[in-house]
């Protein structure tokens, strides 16, 4: 029997190395890397502090760095409420603008790095059936980008210029939909997800397989894959993200 | 698991920019530079024509007797004129010159310094202006104004340095001319080895409504805050000597010629650094006209010397030629360091042709187009050097 399911868990992971490879020569690649410290303060609340870094440009490029505290309550024993802030220090991919002819370049932004504040509110909605927990989150996302000043290539006046990116705050939607499988005597859970972030239109979708490790119930580690696949207006590439966190309990 | 996480944080370093940095520094660099130059040229020696039938045979001062002096001598507020020609007639007030000329060939050989003084010559005859160490400044108009048609051979005397300067208002006389501190009618022929500056608030610097020519060995230079530094409507001819013209004013050309430019030697460099001109006829119409170190309506062709135009400012062009340009030698630099609110500010724009057989040609704009030719674009075979980039066209032979 446990040999089945550590072949479960090897196809599982088969199946996250097969699928980077098929697909990275259209898409982007990256790494997403999380480290987080979770204290729960009593049965009903838990506070925790998570610092993340994402790479993209099939690893090669440094894309994003975040970190912010996290508060969640327990209002049922099926449905958790949370709230969190994230500071995000994401490395702005390059905009690239093109004439009317659709070939000669008009501007050049060259990737920049920037802040960015994030609140998440959500309610998670829980369900065990069997061995599977079948869990539903919803999440309203608020980030707010401040105002910066860049440096912005002008190819018709062949000079470099002043840019003000704008400061704006976009809300976003994000409902989660996630079936994790608790294998008798296996240290492996492994679990399947996947989330829509909208807006007015669908801006992405985060398909999501992963194993769940945990080491005396103090370590906790995680390994995924997630593809995400943008919207039609975003100008955001597809990219295939491999996923290591690490949590410990206090 | 720790290792792999490690080993992406550190080897995500690599920026995912496209790689601009040689279209950008394509389009940074900077310019040859194109400066006022003052300094003596060696040149071949002006050997005069002789052939009568030569249409140039009486552009040349030596081709004429001037057995008839008269002198005309600036003391501040006055003037005294010695000498005496028949059939020339001479009235002064102050030191404001009249000169009425029904004689013929007469030389004049003006010296001294005024700050209220002109010289306006009447009659169609040509004459000699020999400037010798002349100092005059007109704050109502002209320094010196030809109201004839013939030709007006402005010879700057040996080792002298002379001044020309208008005033901010010109006094309107009727039906009379005066378009600049040395205005002519006539053609204006320069010759001598001595230096010519004119400084204009008021109107052009130098300007003839006939055709202009410049001989080896003189030294001019002309500053004009207003309209244009040199301009003949009837054509420019450069044979040699040294040329140096800055003007500032909207819209102003440093060195204008309506008819066809022909430069056979010299050096002559001309910077414009005013801004586009914007006005508003009666209608409400509104219009803008583009600086321009070198303006042509008609044919310019280069066989020798040096020439560097440079404009600065909004839309100021190095040279706007409004037909065929033919380079055969020399040195020809065209630059445009201006923006392009209201006009492009292009090296080169020729709305005809441009034929290079020869020489060294290049031209540079800041922010716009190095060369921008309508028409079609020759390069003769032989060249050693020819580059065309965003900012940049160099030609050499």
């Amino acid at each position: 029997m446990a040999r089945s399911k550590r072949n479960q868990i090897a196809a599982l992971l088969l199946l996250i190395t097969i699928l980077i490879p098929t697909s990275l020569h259209a898409d982007d690649a990256g790494l997403v890397v999380s480290a987080e410290a979770s204290y729960k303060i009593s049965k009903k609340w838990n506070a925790g502090f998570e610092t993340e870094f994402r790479s993209r440009n099939n690893f090669r490029t440094a894309d994003r760095v975040s970190l912010g505290p996290s508060l969640s309550y327990k209002v049922l024993p099926w449905l958790k409420a949370s709230v969190s802030y994230n500071l995000l220090i994401d490395n702005n991919r390059e905009k690239i603008t093109y004439q009317d002819d659709e070939v000669s370049y008009n501007n050049w932004r060259p990737s920049y790095w920037g802040l960015r504040h994030r609140f998440n509110v959500s309610l998670t909605a829980s369900y065990k059936i069997q061995r599977v927990e079948v869990s539903l989150r919803e999440r309203w996302q608020y980030t707010y980008r401040p105002s910066k000043m860049i440096d912005n290539f002008d190819f018709d006046e062949g000079i470099w210029e002043d840019h003000e990116v704008r400061g704006k705050g976009k809300n976003v939607l994000r409902s989660r939909l996630q079936l994790e499988w608790d294998i008798p005597k296996c240290k492996f859970d492994p679990y399947a997800s996947v989330e829509f972030h909208t807006t007015r239109d669908l801006e992405k979708t985060r398909f999501i397989v992963g194993v769940n490790h945990s080491i005396k119930k103090k370590h906790n580690f995680n390994l995924y894959y997630r593809y995400q696949l943008s919207g039609s207006s975003s100008d955001e590439p597809n990219i295939h993200l491999l996923g290591l966190g690490y949590t410990f309990k206090f | 698991m720790l290792a792999v996480a490690l080993c992406g944080v550190m080897t995500a370093c690599v920026n995912d920019d496209t790689d601009f940095s040689d279209i950008i520094a394509e389009y940074q660099v900077e310019p040859e530079s194109i400066e006022l130059d003052f300094t003596a040229l060696s040149e071949a020696p002006d050997v005069p024509v002789t052939d009568e039938n030569d249409s140039a045979y009486n552009d040349y001062v030596e081709n004429t007797s001037w057995n008839k002096v008269m002198y005309i001598d600036f003391n501040g507020s006055s003037a005294t004129v010695t000498g005496s020609v028949g059939g020339v007639a001479v009235s002064t007030s102050g030191a404001h010159v009249v000169v009425t000329n029904l004689s013929g060939p007469v030389k004049f050989v003006v010296s001294g310094a005024t700050n209220d003084g002109s010289i306006k010559f009447y009659g169609d005859k040509r004459f000699q202006l020999l400037l010798n160490g002349a100092d005059i400044t007109n704050p109502h108009g002209a320094a010196i104004n030809n109201q004839g048609s013939k030709s007006m051979y402005v010879v700057l005397a040996d080792g002298t340095a002379n001044t020309l300067r208008d005033g901010s208002n010109y006094t309107v006389v009727d039906e009379e001319d005066q378009k600049a501190a040395l205005f002519s009618e006539g053609q204006i022929i320069f010759s001598g080895k001595g230096q010519l500056n004119v400084y204009a608030i008021g109107r052009g610097g130098i300007r003839s409504d006939d055709y202009v020519r410049i001989r080896p060995g003189v030294n001019i230079y002309v500053n004009s805050t207003a309209l244009d530094g040199l301009r003949a409507n009837d054509g420019i001819i450069v044979d040699g000597g040294v040329v140096n013209v800055e003007t500032t004013g909207n819209g102003a050309k440093g060195v204008r010629s309506g008819g066809v430019m022909k430069v056979n030697g010299g050096r002559m460099i001309a910077i414009a650094d005013g801004d586009t001109r914007i006005e508003t006829d009666e209608a409400g119409l509104v219009d803008t006209t583009a600086c321009a170190a070198l303006y042509c309506d008609t044919l310019v062709t280069v066989n020798a010397g040096i020439l560097k135009f440079k404009a600065t400012g909004d839309g100021g062009k190095g040279l706007n030629a409004k037909h065929n340009v033919v380079i055969n030698g020399g040195k020809f630099m065209s630059v445009a360091m201006g923006t392009n609110k209201l006009k492009k500010a292009k090296g080169m724009k020729i709305d005809g042709n441009l034929a290079i057989n020869g020489g060294y040609t290049y031209s540079y704009s800041r922010q716009s187009d190095p060369l921008d030719v309508a028409g079609n674009t020759s390069v003769a075979p032989g060249y050693t050097t020819y580059k065309l980039s965003v900012k940049v066209l160099t030609i050499s032979y």
